[in-house]
């Protein structure tokens, strides 16, 4: 394979695996930023999302868990991708809208390690019901059969990346720009970005900020949700997932710059492509590789690339 | 040189400044009674939890696991010298655990096997890397802080996996452990003498229980210190710490490293334990369970953590096995989360406070 | 040598001047007030001092050095405290402890190794609280947890713990703040006794005019950032400027 056709096939692997933490780290950003929360649970809704999406768009057989032992070895509604990619979001937005109003709310006022504790027990909780139900092992998630092998399109047909990449970041890409026009241009956006700024005014002015919180931790939510379904035939589904990615979507809101869109998006770009590009590389030194520049980057401009003001004290 | 008033004098200075060393050190209030009635502790745990008629077959407990509950303990006694008294939440105690117990396994194999000796190397790697981690983790407090050492941790566990793996062994783990003789006479393995052997069991378990009881003594001493008000005046209000003239930073990288030695100490041990070292060692979910032992137990409290630590193990080990727990084996490591949970939400103090709570209320008065 | 000067302070947050340009004097013993409307920059000017914030341009000198590139502890041993408009206090710690605290640092500096020192060997930090209680009156309720106590109380505890740091200027933000007439006398009272037991030099922020003009030997009054006057509480009641930067020019 010719030079260029490896580098871009690196370069374009790295765009696809940003755009999953991109997708994970916009929610994070967003919640943290506006609602000042630290949610140790967000890879877990990734989780949520990888199962759900994996449940309604195949039928599987499982092999362990209590499912399986009450008799239901197979199992799933076998729909297709597209009507999972559609559902699993609004399922997911429902979960966040619960996580909110029974986790969020009552901690908001909490300090911060224990909104770190109690979303890290969540997580933890959810991780495990998981595991009891389904297993330990991971289960097949195969990519469409319509998205797999190159796109039969001059140029790109000749670079060894799945369709199903390309419509990963195609995906991020608008569901990014979505959320950035709703929280430029509509009522709600101005709403959530001045009670970031200074909810108490908000309030004062007489506007009740715990309805637009609470949909903003569901959109936070749904992106998850969609990174769970769109990575879920690129990475393992199973139980531990959810932690596994846990720590990259932080690192990747905290060198973007908590509450910025634009640094969620730069962060995870960053971060997808120094990962592809150490793999393909210095592979044995490819995850040191990527935590060292993180932990430099958070040591030398703690508030991020793209971040103005300090969230934490 | 003369013999007469000057010596009189002197002797008395001296007897004088000796008197105020041992002052400095010498038990007070409580403490006697701490390390005495730890001392009892310590020495009939193993009989009742693995070999006492009828209690250790309820208890299903073996001698093993009671050596162990006792490494994880000293453990997380150190994690909650963060936690609990200075208000720090790290996530990456991990790196000093697990490069502990990596600095003591190759150490026992290129230098030398003495358990003492190995106990002093991994705890040397321990504080040392708590200095630099700590000194550029606390730059930044709360979330920053966490995910800081979250990062350095996870960084320490690829670089373990793999560019490192001709030391460590990578995925494999470490598995050149070559523990010798305890002081080049006592196996580690052997039963003690007599009534010893069957009250402690192993010369391990003596080994790891005077050092626990030297761990805990340590950090009665510490919270006991000025230190141990700075700590909690750092945690209830750092502002006011930072005037009226503490330098809080100071303070917190030494809360820092001191839980870095505890876990060094307790990493060696666990190598010593254990002949192996897992990578898993490493991994950031080891340094979740501390932080739920701790939590769980009682974070802020003394012994709190070591029985969460018991508690967590015995979860883990004993009722994830099977009889008579069948019908919640499989879901131990779930229903552990929903107690953290709950234990945050409405119950801080843990198991400890719980415990405390019962006492002042039987007995109907205050501490 | 003043104990306690600023020169050409400035303090800018972003478009606004907080100090604009503040040249201010504190002799030893002198018991001196700052005084402005609301928004007039006193309390950036105490949090300048106090090395709370970095000054835009200026320098800051105590005791003759300047303190601008120190740390907010370093000034503290170096004899600065300040005591908080809102009882900043150790809540879970017991009144004690909250003096203990202050005594320590004072005693032992901003940082040692004691952590294998029992605290009951350091007798010194023991008296110190001891008498620092003592002199606010909150001795009998030593061993309260401070949370327990009431708001008045707290307040005293407050002024307690910056008293315990043994300094020797008292930098005091509205130390009335929120009393009843018979704590505010009893605060001023307890001013006036330390001043003369401890020989402190004070400056307070305070917006209670009757102690302002009873407790100071100068006033300084603020105003958008700018010293506006300075003088004798008699200078002051009669300058037409405060009164014009208070009441917009009414006639008293």
């Amino acid at each position: 394979m010719s030079f260029h056709i490896e580098a871009i096939t690196v370069l374009l692997n790295g765009l696809q695996q940003g755009a999953i933490y991109i997708l994970l780290a916009v929610g994070l950003s967003i919640i943290l930023g506006t609602l000042k929360f630290v949610n140790f649970a967000h890879g877990a809704l990734y989780l949520v999302g990888t199962y759900a999406g994996l449940l309604l768009a195949l039928e599987i057989n499982l092999t362990s868990g209590q499912l399986q032992e009450w008799g239901f070895s197979t199992l799933g509604l076998d729909l297709g991708y597209i009507p999972a990619l559609i559902v699993v979001p609004f399922i997911v937005f429902v979960v966040g809208l619960a996580m909110e109003r029974f986790v969020v709310e009552p901690f908001k006022n909490r300090p911060d390690t224990d909104q770190i504790l109690v979303t890290f027990g969540l997580a933890i909780i959810l991780q495990e019901l998981f595991r009891a139900f389904f297993g330990s092992s991971s289960l097949p998630f195969s990519q469409p059969a319509w998205a797999q092998g190159p796109p039969q399109v001059p140029f790109l047909a000749a670079i060894p990346i799945s369709s199903w990449r390309y419509y990963v970041i195609g995906i991020t890409a608008v569901l990014v720009l979505i959320v950035y026009l709703l929280v430029e241009f509509t009522d709600f956006g101005l709403i959530v970005r001045a009670g970031t700024r200074d909810p108490e005014m908000v309030e004062l002015l007489g506007v009740r900020l715990s309805r637009p919180y609470i949909v903003v931790f569901g959109i936070g939510a749904a992106l998850a949700g969609v990174a769970g379904v769109v990575g879920g035939p690129l990475n393992p589904v199973n139980p531990t997932i959810g932690n596994e990615i846990l720590v990259p979507a932080f690192l990747t809101v905290v060198i973007g710059g908590v509450g910025s869109i634009a640094g969620a998006v730069l962060g995870g770009i960053l971060f997808g492509l120094t990962q592809a590009i150490l793999v393909a590389t210095y592979s044995a030194w490819a995850q040191v590789g990527l935590y060292a520049i993180a932990a430099v980057v958070l040591l030398v401009r703690p508030q991020g690339l793209l971040g103005e003001a300090e969230v934490a004290p | 040189m003369s013999d007469e008033p000057a010596p009189a004098s002197e002797s008395e200075a001296e007897a004088g400044a000796i008197a105020d060393t041992i002052g400095i050190w010498a038990p007070r209030g409580n403490e006697l009674r701490i390390v005495v009635g730890t001392a009892m502790i310590l020495a009939l745990f193993p009989f009742v939890f693995a070999r006492m008629p009828v209690v250790s077959d309820l208890l299903q407990g073996y001698q093993s696991l009671a050596t162990l509950i006792l490494i994880w303990g000293i453990f997380a006694l150190g994690f909650d010298l963060l936690l609990g008294y200075t208000g720090l939440l790290s996530f990456g105690h991990a790196a000093f655990w697990g490069g502990a117990a990596y600095a003591a396994g190759v150490f026992s194999q290129h230098v030398s096997g003495s358990p003492i000796l190995m106990v002093a190397a991994g705890t040397a790697f321990a504080v040392l890397l708590a200095w630099v981690l700590g000194f550029l983790s606390l730059r930044r407090g709360g979330i920053y802080f966490a995910i800081l050492t979250l990062a350095f941790a996870q960084m320490m566990f690829y670089m373990s996996s793999s560019p490192l793996a001709f030391i460590t062994g990578g995925e494999n783990g470490f598995t050149g452990v070559e523990t010798a003789e305890l002081l080049g006479m006592f196996a580690l393995e052997a039963e003690l003498p007599s009534a010893a052997g069957l009250l402690l069991g192993t010369w391990l378990y003596l080994f790891v229980g005077v050092i626990t009881l030297i761990c805990v003594t340590l950090a009665y001493r510490i919270l006991n210190s000025p230190y141990g008000m700075v700590f909690r005046a750092i945690r209830e209000n750092e502002q006011r710490a930072e005037f009226v003239g503490l330098n809080v930073w100071r303070y917190r990288l030494m809360s820092f490293i001191l839980s870095g030695l505890f876990a060094g100490i307790a990493g060696s041990l666990f190598t010593i334990h254990g002949t192996y070292v897992p990578l898993s060692s490493l991994y950031w979910t080891e340094s979740g369970e501390v932080v739920i032992m701790t939590v769980l137990g009682g974070a802020g409290s003394l012994f709190g953590p070591m029985i969460g630590a018991g508690v967590y193990l015995y979860v883990e080990n004993i009722v994830s096995g099977g009889h008579p727990f069948e019908f919640i084996a499989p879901f131990w490591h779930l229903i552990l989360g929903l107690v953290f949970v709950v234990v945050i939400w409405t119950f801080p103090r843990g198991i400890w406070g719980f415990v405390r709570d019962v006492r002042d209320f039987v007995t109907g008065g205050e501490d | 040598m003043p104990l306690l000067e600023t020169e050409d302070l400035v303090k800018e947050f972003g478009g606004l001047v907080a100090t604009d340009d503040v040249n201010l004097d504190v002799e030893e013993d002198e018991r001196v007030s700052i005084i402005g409307p609301n928004g007039a920059g006193k309390s950036t000017l105490i949090n300048l001092i106090t090395r709370r914030l970095d000054p835009t341009s200026g320098d800051i000198r105590f005791k003759g050095e300047s303190i601008v590139n120190r740390d907010p502890h370093e000034v503290v041993q170096m004899g600065v405290s300040k005591s908080f408009q809102t009882a900043s206090i150790f809540s879970e710690l017991t009144v004690r402890e909250n003096a203990e605290i202050a005594a320590l640092a004072a005693e032992h500096g901003s940082f040692g190794f004691k952590f294998l020192e029992h605290r009951d060997s350091l007798t010194g930090v023991h008296e110190v609280a001891r008498d620092t209680l003592d002199a606010v009156g909150l001795l009998d309720q030593a061993d309260r947890t401070a949370a327990e106590l009431p708001y008045g109380d707290k307040r005293r505890l407050e002024i307690g713990i910056a008293l315990a740091a043994e300094p020797d200027l008292l930098l005091m933000d509205e130390p009335t703040a929120g009393m009843s007439p018979e704590e505010t006398e009893a605060t001023v009272d307890l001013v006036e006794e330390v001043k003369r037991d401890m020989g402190l030099t004070f400056v307070l922020i305070e917006h209670d005019m009757e102690i302002v003009f009873s407790v100071s030997d100068r006033i300084v009054v603020l105003n958008r950032g700018r010293i506006i006057a300075e003088g004798t509480p008699d200078e002051i009641r009669g300058d037409p400027e405060v009164q014009e930067a208070y009441l917009g020019g009414v006639d008293l």
